[in-house]
């Protein structure tokens, strides 16, 4: 039932009609609601999430990749606890539950004209992929598009797939810290290309997604540039438990990431005085 | 208004037991402590108990409590979800003020917020609240110093006040007016009602000689605790006392915090589970520890200044409509590391003074 537009309390049934191997340990799994008229009222912004119940297993946070328009729903997932790991051992056919979309999103109005800065460590990608998409989507609508990505290796690489796409469409590099033999691109730490990138400081917003450390090092680089705090906006993760603002597990400072974040300025979280 | 006879006043709630299931204070003799549970009988209750261990709020939040029943059979591939909600009418009687205070803060906080919490909500449907006012304090009290007590004012369908020989019984619903009248209850006046005031002020001015446990001056630090403006120093000496028992939050009548896991259902099939809702306390290093293993909150001080924030500051206030302490006194009375509430208002004050 939903409420809002939002599967509140009971999960919704949905079922998993394609998997697909991502990097090793990570996979999407594309997702259907059973009940039709959910299908059909489901919509989201870029940067909420969901509440994903794996049955017998348990239940998680799951951020969503996909666009809000014209893409496929689906959600890509490493396995790493109770949960993730439970939803790496089902195939196409199985069914999840799912409660949301919870969280507030993205602020895509305020940021229209801008530059756009993408700055993604690992699998800090997917919860980007769905603002990526969306800007790509309105192209015309920003300034510069820049996308840096860093990655341990190679194959390491999130949407390795769309890295063709995303460089003809928008200024995109790529690094890994560790190459093998056969890699021909950047090699480092992902804050190393702000300054290849020649990323610019004014009318720019940041999207910044990745690891602590990785996050700390790359706004403290967006920062010595002269970007403001204000303007270098990151999704946080917590462990949740309810994605309404009752369980309290995701608190940080006096907000709560279910329902006031995911999505931060650097300068709330500072604020806030949290670790990240 | 009205009168009831002191050897009359469980009437009430054998009244209210033949349609509720009936909560009350009593003395349990195993472990000489006064508990609030459900009794088997009126008769049971004990108004003169002192403050319960625990406070009522499990009746609306249980330590335990299955709130969906599911299968998947993967072979089928059918999915059966069963939400589980409890309704059943529940009567607390003899509930102090500042216990009732703090289910009116749950009560704002789980039904009041951006999401209201079904489950929650069943429990509240049909409950009937007795609250009864404190003619003297406690050793631990000090809910003078954070208006919860010593008499309730809102939220109680009847409310009930020691005169001596007879109890004043006040309707605060249209349920509670409707139960006195059918009671048959003589009317109280305005005498009554002075009697009532006078014997508040009287327990207001004991709190001196017998609340000498603790005093939290909280309006001193709130503002401190909602700023952060407090030295990482005084964390670190409070975090250094915790020993992460988490028995603070769980005898709190406004902590709330809860886990949520699927378990197998005991004597299930094998495709059958139950999603468990339990109380979980934000001192725990699990609290906050995600699935890779990062910990944003990993030294106890930054978990302890979290279980503050939440009852001293103002943002938390907003949520409750007035601060999350009640001043019931029982986190210091069960604190093995001697930082309760009032001793950490204790700790922020010194560091203001000095």
């Amino acid at each position: 039932m939903m409420e809002n537009g939002k599967i509140v309390t009971i999960p919704a049934v949905a079922t998993i009609d394609e998997i697909k191997d991502e990097i090793p340990n990570v996979r999407t799994y594309y997702l259907s609601f059973d009940d039709k008229a959910i299908d059909g009222a489901f919509t989201f912004r870029s940067g909420q999430f969901i509440m994903l119940t794996v049955f017998g297993e348990g239940e998680c946070a799951i951020s969503l990749p996909p666009s809000p328009e014209k893409d496929r729903f689906h959600i890509t997932v490493r396995s790493v606890g109770k949960v993730t790991r439970a939803l790496g051992g089902l195939s196409a056919g199985d069914k999840v539950g799912v409660r949301g979309p919870f969280g507030n999103g993205f602020p895509f109005d305020e940021i229209k004209g801008k530059n756009v800065v993408f700055v993604a460590g690992g699998i800090g990608l997917i919860p980007l992929r769905s603002s990526i998409v969306h800007v790509l989507q309105h192209r015309k609508d920003f300034g510069r598009v820049i996308l840096l990505s860093g990655s341990r290796t190679p194959s390491d690489i999130m949407y390795k797939y769309n890295m063709k796409e995303w460089q003809e469409n928008c200024e995109a590099f790529y690094t890994v810290d560790n190459p093998t033999p056969d890699w021909t691109g950047e090699t480092g730490f992902v804050h190393t290309l702000i300054e290849k990138a020649k990323v610019p400081v004014e009318n720019t917003v940041a999207f910044v997604c990745g690891p602590p450390v990785m996050f700390n090092t790359v706004n403290q680089e967006l920062m010595k540039r002269g970007l403001s705090d204000e303007f270098i906006i990151s999704t946080l993760e917590r462990h949740m438990k309810c994605g309404v603002g009752k369980c309290q597990h995701c608190a940080v400072g006096r907000t709560l990431v279910c329902t006031d974040g995911p999505v931060y300025t650097y300068r709330q979280i500072k604020i806030l005085g949290e670790q990240i | 208004m009205y009168l009831i006879k002191k050897s009359d006043v469980l009437r009430l709630a054998e009244e209210l037991g033949k349609t509720h299931d009936l909560y009350g204070p009593f003395m349990e003799p195993a472990t000489k402590q006064a508990m609030f549970e459900r009794v088997g009988k009126a008769a049971d209750i004990d108004l003169a108990a002192p403050i319960p261990a625990l406070p009522p709020k499990h009746a609306l939040l249980p330590h335990y409590e299955k709130i969906l029943a599911y299968s998947y059979d993967k072979k089928t591939q059918k999915v059966d979800l069963a939400p589980i909600y409890d309704d059943r009418p529940k009567a607390l009687f003899g509930v102090r003020p500042c216990d009732l205070t703090g289910i009116l803060c749950l009560d704002r906080f789980f039904l009041g917020q951006e999401f209201l919490d079904e489950v929650y909500k069943y429990h509240r449907k049909n409950l009937f609240i007795v609250s009864q006012t404190c003619v003297a304090p406690f050793k631990q009290c000090f809910c003078v110093c954070c208006d919860g007590g010593p008499a309730a004012s809102e939220g109680y369908d009847l409310n009930l006040t020691d005169l001596g020989d007879t109890y004043l019984v006040e309707a605060g619903s249209e349920k509670g007016k409707k139960l006195a009248e059918a009671m048959g209850l003589a009317a109280a006046d305005a005498k009554h009602q002075a009697e009532k005031t006078r014997r508040i002020d009287k327990c207001i001015t004991l709190f001196d000689s017998v609340a000498t446990d603790n005093k939290a001056w909280i309006s001193r630090v709130m503002n401190r605790v909602t700023t952060g403006f407090i030295d990482e120093a005084v964390w670190e000496y409070i975090g250094n006392q915790c020993f992460e028992c988490g028995a603070c939050s769980f005898v709190c009548p406004t902590c709330s915090c809860f886990n949520i896991v699927d378990l197998p259902r005991k004597n299930g099939g094998a495709h059958e589970s139950d999603r468990v809702r339990t109380w979980d306390s934000c001192s725990y290093e699990g609290y906050t520890r995600e699935a890779g293993g990062h910990n944003p909150r990993k030294p106890v001080e930054d978990r302890r200044n979290k279980r503050f924030f939440c009852k001293l500051s103002y943002s938390q206030s907003k949520k409750y409509l007035r601060p999350g302490c009640v001043g019931c006194g029982r986190c210091q009375w069960v604190c093995p590391g001697d930082i309760g509430l009032p001793n950490v208002v204790t700790y922020i004050r010194r560091e203001i003074h000095s």
